[in-house]
């Protein structure tokens, strides 16, 4: 029992302090945004990136230089990077609607399944992490009571209604997380970066042309063949698109 | 609700049906007069093609192919049908193969094939297999239709001749004949100059326009989807999409997206574009999306049509507390009114809490972790009550459990006391220990324990031969130095000892039931 104890302290240390960010490169790359040279700051920030490193300021701050950059499809695809990272986050939320209108295509007529839609508008605000954590303690809580139960045989009416309770809140709060992590990463989304980008009605550049994307909108990954992705559009129309044309977030 | 009348004629000549009429509801529908010519018996068909069905010998064919187009000089862009028929009075074999005609100068779609049917042609009987064509020419001056091939496999000649060759007749020593068309030459009229609008769209057909918004009522700087439907006769995939006004002051407007639905009503192709336009009124108030007009070109009636939508009206509510600024006089609710307001919110000064990029906390260690200890304390203090309850039924397995310690309490004690001055005690303890673990293991009193009672006891068990017998010695050996303690030197004493616990590590290893 000790032994575990050690390990898990040493796991836990080790964990929180896996990541120490070099903020000087960060500082650096926002010196170059104010002086308006977005070109360098994008790349600074992608540098950093590039250490296997993340957080919402830094999508956010990278979303802002392509914007600023004219690169509408990137701007947008960190933005929802960011969004994913800090979901509650004002500024996140402002830009990537502010950039969107920017889209020559709008999707309009979106029509979302209710039950998703309504899932989905209670997880809006919180990240998978806070999810996740939360949907733990109660689980712990759960545990808890069930030890003092089964494990140590008490038996009073309170701790019946609490093991009933927690196990109703454990089921909402994991059934939840699990809707977030499905619906924010395993879903496979992208963003269109590329200008005149042609979805066909086949996975070949010889199909009729189902529609002409526009940087900025995004689309559900569905499958892929050789050079293409089959992608959903958020107005339920669907077609064949060349892979270097988007990017996955 | 439909009713079938099979009508044979009984003479030659043109007779009149008149309107049939029914009554519905206490109104009197009527249908439309029809007029049926009976033809002269074996007059079937026109001259013409009376005419193709002989070859120059005077002799009926067995087999040819027609194109025909309903109208040859179409105005470009202007659907004319392309029928080929294949007439066959000869019996065939598998399916007749077709290589289409070259249709170039011609867009075109396949209207499909009509169930064959039989008809009389100088008196002989053919099966007519027909496929149709939409095309619509893309460009002016005289266009050729090429020859459309059939390969088909019919009974050979020359073996028909010979006669009865039944198996020849069965099994097909068919040949293969290729039966080709002829080329069709269409002259494509230009459009007329008379009357053509300066903003013409190209579009040629019979069309009806429709406009239509997803909601009448609207915040500013919120979108409003306005599906423009064009639909009717012609090609489709060519009309072009309607200008949309020029209306600066108060929408701004993004193209969505255009869809395509084509279908045919006999064999004339027509169908509907769908053109999506998302209007974002600048304003509020009540406004207007105006007209939409379009123009097109009516072959049939060989004029310009001009066709306009109607005007949809907007109700524009202004969002609560904001006003109006520059490019976005109306910012969305999520808009604050600062100098940022026109802009994104400014870059972030720190960079916040990091991770490892694409890290997932339901698979970080830390996280499994967390929710896995709970899990094993739980499912150890289960283990654990599990047990004791099992215990608690069970005084023989306790027993059992409890005897080797037991065992080595009573040899501890007895090293102790190992040495000459307290033999026979010495003794005493290593007896008990040996007796009292056997009867602990099985759960047996140990008073009354001989000997040879644990001998056979053993015995019964499987214990092994040698372990037995170095039991026994060892029992006697102690019964006897209980009572001869003064010839016991202290190698004995030692040895005893050293047995005892080797039978005891021994013993252990004896399942006892």
């Amino acid at each position: 029992m000790n032994k575990l104890t050690v390990f898990i302290l040493i796991s836990l240390l080790s964990i929180t302090a896996t990541v120490t960010a070099d903020t000087s490169l960060f500082t650096e790359a926002n010196k170059q945004y104010e002086q308006k040279d977005y070109s360098k700051a994008i790349e600074l920030y992608t540098e950093i990136l590039n250490t296997n490193i993340e957080s919402a300021p830094l999508y956010f701050n990278l979303g802002n230089a392509y914007f600023k950059n004219g690169d509408l499809g990137h701007a947008i695809l960190f933005y929802m990077k960011a969004k994913r990272l800090a979901p509650d986050d004002q500024a996140i939320r402002h830009n990537l609607e502010f950039a969107q209108r920017f889209s020559s295509v709008q999707m309009e007529g979106v029509e979302l399944n209710p039950v998703t839609s309504f899932l989905a508008s209670l997880v809006d605000t919180y990240n998978l992490t806070f999810l996740a954590w939360g949907s733990s303690i109660i689980f712990i809580l759960f545990i808890i009571t069930l030890i003092l139960r089964l494990g140590m045989g008490y038996n009073n009416a309170m701790l019946r209604a609490g093991v009933v309770i927690l196990l109703l809140l454990l089921m909402i709060t994991s059934g939840l997380t699990t809707f977030k992590y499905r619906y924010e990463y395993l879903t496979k989304r992208a963003v269109i970066i590329a200008e005149n980008a042609k979805v066909f009605t086949g996975a070949s550049e010889q199909s009729d042309i189902e529609l002409e994307g526009a940087p900025g909108l995004i689309v559900e990954i569905l499958s892929e063949s050789a050079d293409f992705y089959n992608v959903l559009f958020e107005n339920k129309r669907r077609g064949w698109i060349k892979k270097g044309l988007i990017a996955e977030f | 609700m439909t009713y079938h009348y099979l009508l044979i004629p009984k003479r030659p000549g043109t007779f009149p049906i008149d309107q049939i009429s029914a009554v519905y509801n206490n109104k009197r529908y009527k249908g439309n007069r029809l007029e049926l010519t009976v033809l002269k018996d074996g007059s079937t068909v026109s001259d013409k093609l009376s005419k193709r069905a002989v070859n120059v010998t005077g002799k009926t064919k067995d087999y040819f192919l027609e194109a025909i187009v309903d109208n040859k000089t179409p105005y470009v862009n202007e659907q004319i049908t392309l029928t080929l028929k294949f007439y066959i009075a000869s019996r065939y074999y598998g399916s007749p193969e077709l290589t289409e005609p070259t249709t170039t100068g011609f867009w075109k779609e396949i209207i499909g094939n009509k169930t064959p049917y039989n008809q009389k042609i100088n008196d002989r009987q053919y099966k007519i297999i027909e496929r149709k064509y939409a095309l619509f020419p893309t460009q002016t001056g005289e266009l050729e239709i090429g020859r459309a091939m059939i390969r088909v496999t019919v009974p050979s000649k020359r073996q028909s001749r010979r006669g009865n060759n039944f198996f020849g007749g069965l099994f097909g020593n068919g040949e293969e004949v290729s039966i080709r068309s002829n080329i069709v030459k269409v002259k494509v009229k230009p459009l007329p100059t008379k009357g053509k609008p300066d903003d013409f769209t190209g579009t040629i057909g019979k069309f009806s326009i429709h406009a239509s918004a997803n909601k009448k009522v609207v915040e500013a700087n919120q979108p409003v989807s306005v599906s423009i439907k064009i639909s009717g006769r012609g090609n489709i995939k060519s009309i072009a999409e309607p200008k949309m006004p020029e209306l600066d002051d108060q929408f701004r407007i993004y193209r969505a997206s255009t869809s395509e639905n084509i279908s045919k009503s006999g064999s004339i192709l027509g169908g509907t574009k769908l053109f999506e336009e998302v209007f974002i009124p600048k304003r509020p108030g009540d406004i207007e999306i105006p007209p939409i007009k379009y123009n097109y070109f009516d072959p049939s009636q060989k004029q310009y049509k001009y066709i306009s939508t109607k005007a949809i009206k907007l109700k524009v509510i202004k969002p609560e507390g904001y006003t109006a600024s520059g490019d976005i006089p109306f910012p969305a609710p999520d808009f604050k009114i600062s100098s940022n307001a026109r802009d994104i919110r400014y870059i972030k000064d720190d960079i916040g809490d990091t991770q490892p990029v694409n890290q997932l906390i339901l698979a970080s260690p830390i996280y499994i972790i967390v929710n896995a200890i709970p899990l094993f304390i739980f499912a150890g203090m289960i283990a654990v009550r599990v047990r004791r309850e099992k215990f608690a039924s069970d005084v023989g397995l306790a027993r059992s459990r409890a005897a080797l310690k037991e065992a080595k309490r009573r040899l501890t004690k007895a090293k102790s006391i190992a040495h000459t001055d307290s033999v026979s005690e010495f003794y005493v303890e290593v007896y008990t220990a040996v007796t009292s673990f056997i009867a602990d293991k099985m759960n047996i009193s140990p008073h009354g324990l001989t000997i040879e009672r644990i001998k056979s006891l053993l015995a019964d068990n499987n214990a092994d031969t040698g372990l037995i017998t170095q039991i026994e010695e060892l029992l006697k050996h102690s019964d006897f130095a209980r009572y001869a303690s003064s010839s016991m030197t202290q190698d004995d004493i030692n040895s005893d000892l050293e047995k005892a616990h080797n039978i005891m590590v021994a013993m252990s290893e004896v399942s006892f039931e």
